[in-house]
């Protein structure tokens, strides 16, 4: 039996246009009338998204209305046709969900990677982004990028700083935002020329300045200081294997610190606000992806079932990124009463592994909400991933909306007991993860869906991961 | 007032930008409007003929992500690098710094190094805030101008006029993470937690949206964050807890004051079943169809679970949450009900 296709408050047009192809649109709008809506009934997929937003809505409406709910109520109001129905025309899997447009995305990406017109100038000092965003984005795509190797390695040895750390180019200071994205690709596309296009004796001298007498870690000399800093530097030296006592020339040696780790977890504990979330700096207020640096680097520092529960409290932490699921989006919001956007999936869904990891919890959060909102929402058309729909796709959006599917598709677990042959060095902890198969349980993604392994802390591939480290291991001295 | 839900208004509006992620830009736009402004170049300036510009090194390999540059963007970042390596410090380096950041305004080496030759001058900083008020409102999304201006007011040792300059950019986004993180930083630098004036405005900021989460934890900034870890006051307490029941009256589905009237309860160290018979008000479980607020629901699971026999009662209110008031979140209502089961007793305060 049908149903009638709900009212959808987005105007015919807008909702056209989703449809049509680019070079029909103009004609098309100008003489479409107001029946649109009208239009036969919905199909059975539909009807069983229907119910499925029905089962999931909070049936608690407050009826004062400020910016904040008359701005949420149009997000929701642009979300809900792609949530019911298919307005991109994707074909459909088994369970009646947009297929992932691999061959799309991978395309995107490809174009992401490649040469920008004039007006992307503002993109200069993020260009160490755009590489890391793409390379990633292709790799859980299933694309070899090894055909990238060399030019990852000579774009940031051009982006390298005679005096350590890497800039958004050649030229630029050194950032640790910029360190970060190029250490990150040179250890996708790994291999030994690409390893040692980073100076990581500079790097250590470098990462040494960046060291605050607090504990945390600025981005820049000069620079802010906040959680990024902390995350940021922690994954490069793991992943370097950089030596953690401070560098004879390092400021904080001052104040009396003599470890990269000094006064680190009281410093990210400061970061956990009032709500249980986590802030940029303390005093803040809490946000999603600030949430994923502070747990990330609490796991560098050690296992996640430690550090975690010794910095920070748990409980409320779990509630507050338990809130950050959008009801009934299914996608996840960065603060409270904010709006839902794809790139949490990654920022926020990307925690709950590492959360699962500290409390031997399992299965606490709605990974089958979360995989709604990306595959029916969160894919653009034309290829790339999106924030929601109406936005424009880009490298970020893509590299971590799909983060995110990995997260809610596979099991990640932290085996403290097994010896891997990374174990017992300095800052190994993230080491001792590994994927355990995917997630069966209230799955909607077809088997042609799923997306490929990610680490949970360094956001690559496990095997990049793996290998780089275990290189920098068996190197002795800088 | 009335509590009855209700549906959600069709009003449309132009979505917001993006919230801000702690990764810098993202996103140049499609288009920009063409500048009508004559493009500036060095190589033909006597004041610049002693420098020799540094060309961008591309290497050998066509570089990723490369951006085909203006002419005019190329020749000044040549003249910056150029500077950089000569340690330049003087007013023609404030003229180019303003010009490289009038065409990427996301540059942190060209603020960095404008920053350092503001010191070395010991130039006019209340010049520099002009310059910076006159081009705030184009550049709020971005991470440098804010960290610079906060450079610059340190450096000026005084806060006068920053809390009205902050109050308009937050007209135009009043959830910007970088303004109100500026802000914090001008309330610890300058010690204004006390402050009748700052706290008269963040309650002016939750009065307009009860919602904005951003005020709120100014709020908690300003009453909790100044004391350092020392108790707040009995009187500043009950205070705070009456401000936000009074908040939560106006919309009982609004997360913001709910949190933070735990928080309150919390930091004071008082049981949570202070906050019981107002917890009720909203949400009766023997009267599941007259339940007004998930989130009170949620605080009754805590409350019950912390008293001796009351166990039921929070299973029966996670049961409420994970089955039909906030059925997205089932598997951690279960997850806090197999805690439940667990402990014996809740040790769940969220
Ligand atoms: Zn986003």
């Amino acid at each position: 039996m049908a149903i009638p296709r709900p009212q959808s408050s987005q105007s015919p047009s807008s909702r056209l246009e989703g449809i049509l192809a680019d070079t029909d649109r103009i004609e098309e709008l100008s003489d479409s009338d107001g029946d649109y809506e009208d239009m036969g009934t919905a199909t059975e997929e539909e009807q069983a998204n229907i119910a499925y937003l029905e089962s999931v809505r909070i049936p608690i409406q407050d009826q004062l209305q400020t910016d904040s709910s008359k701005v949420q109520n149009e997000t929701l109001q642009a979300v809900l046709p792609f949530l019911e129905g298919n307005p991109n025309d994707f074909p459909l899997n088994i369970f009646g969900i947009p297929q992932l447009q691999r061959m799309k995305h991978i395309a995107f990406l490809k174009q992401t990677l490649g040469d920008y017109p004039s007006a992307f100038a503002m993109m200069d000092a993020s260009r160490p982004w755009l590489v890391y965003w793409s390379l990633q984005g292709m790799s859980v795509l299933g694309h070899d990028i090894s055909e990238y190797r060399e030019r990852v390695a000579h774009t940031f040895s051009l982006a390298q700083h005679p005096t350590g750390g890497h800039g958004g180019g050649y030229g630029q200071l050194p950032h640790l935002a910029a360190t970060y994205a190029a250490v990150l690709s040179i250890v996708m596309v790994g291999g030994a020329e690409a390893y040692e296009s980073i100076n990581r004796k500079t790097m250590w001298h470098y990462l040494g300045q960046m060291k605050q007498a607090d504990g945390g870690f600025t981005m820049a000399d000069g620079g802010e200081e906040d959680i990024r800093g902390a995350f940021c530097a922690l994954v490069i030296m793991s992943l370097l294997h950089i030596p953690l006592e401070l560098p004879p020339d390092a400021p904080a040696r001052k104040s009396g610190l003599t470890s990269f780790t000094d006064g680190l977890g009281e410093w990210i504990s400061k970061c956990q606000s009032f709500d249980g979330g986590m802030s940029a700096a303390p005093g803040n207020e809490a946000h999603g992806a600030y949430a994923f640096c502070g747990l990330g680097c609490l796991s560098i520092i050690g296992p996640p079932k430690e550090t975690l529960n010794k910095y920070l409290d748990m409980m409320t932490l779990i509630h507050w990124l338990s809130a950050r699921q959008c009801s009934p989006e299914g996608g996840y919001n960065g603060r409270t009463n904010k709006l839902v956007d794809g790139c949490y999936s990654h920022w926020v869904g990307g925690c709950w592994s590492i959360l699962e990891a500290a409390i031997d919890g399992q299965d606490i959060w709605n990974r089958s909400a979360l995989s709604r909102y990306i595959l029916s929402a969160a894919q653009a058309k034309k290829g790339g991933l999106i924030d929601k729909p109406g936005k424009r796709a880009d490298a970020y959006h893509t590299c971590y909306n799909l983060a995110g599917l990995s997260a809610a598709q596979h099991k990640y677990v932290y085996e403290a007991d097994v010896q891997t042959e990374l174990g017992g060095g300095e800052l190994d902890a993230p080491y001792y993860w590994k994927a355990e198969g995917l997630f069966e349980d209230e799955r909607v993604w077809g088997s042609d869906d799923v997306v490929g392994e990610v680490h949970p802390i360094f956001v690559v591939p496990f095997k990049a991961v793996h290998e780089c480290r275990s290189y920098f291991d068996s190197k002795e001295g800088f | 007032m009335s509590h009855e839900p209700h549906h959600p208004s069709r009003l449309r509006r132009a979505a917001l930008p993006v919230p801000l992620s702690p990764c810098a830009s993202r996103q140049a736009p499609a288009s920009r409007k063409v500048k009508a402004k004559m493009p500036k170049f060095y190589n033909d300036d006597p004041a610049w003929e002693d420098i020799e510009p540094l060309p961008q090194d591309d290497g050998g390999l066509h570089p990723l992500a490369a951006i085909a540059y203006t002419d005019e963007y190329s020749e000044a970042m040549g003249y910056l690098r150029a500077v950089m390596a000569k340690n330049e410090f003087s007013e023609r380096v404030l003229g180019l710094t303003e010009h490289i950041i009038s065409m990427n305004p996301a540059h942190y080496t060209v603020w960095l190094y404008r920053a350092k030759t503001l010191s070395e001058l010991h130039a006019s900083l209340e010049d520099e805030i002009t310059w910076l008020n006159r081009t705030a409102l184009k550049h709020l999304k971005n991470y440098q101008i804010w960290h610079h201006r906060q450079t610059v007011i340190d450096a000026l040792g005084s806060p006068k006029g920053e809390p009205d300059f902050i109050a308009t950019m937050l007209e135009q986004d009043s959830k910007n993470y970088h303004v109100w993180s500026y802000r914090q930083w001008l309330v610890k630098r300058f010690g204004l937690f006390g402050d009748d004036e700052e706290l008269q405005w963040t309650e002016e900021m939750i009065c307009a949206d009860v919602r904005n989460n951003s005020a709120w934890n100014h709020r908690w900034f300003l009453v909790v964050g100044g004391k350092d870890g020392q108790s707040v006051g009995e009187h500043m307490v009950k205070r705070e807890i009456d401000y936000a029941k009074h908040a939560i009256r106006r919309a009982p589905q609004n997360q913001s004051p709910w949190n933070y009237l735990k928080g309150i309860v919390r930091q004071a160290k008082l049981p949570l079943s202070t906050l019981k018979d107002f917890a009720l008000e909203f949400a009766d479980i023997r009267r599941p169809d007259d339940i007004y607020s998930s989130h009170a629901l949620d605080l009754l699971a805590d409350i019950f679970g912390e008293e001796e026999d009351s166990k039921e009662e929070a299973k029966k209110a996670l049961d409420l949450l994970a089955t039909r008031f906030d059925p997205i979140r089932a598997h951690y209502w279960r997850y806090r009900k197999g805690l439940l089961e667990q402990t014996g007793s809740a040790g769940v305060v969220a």
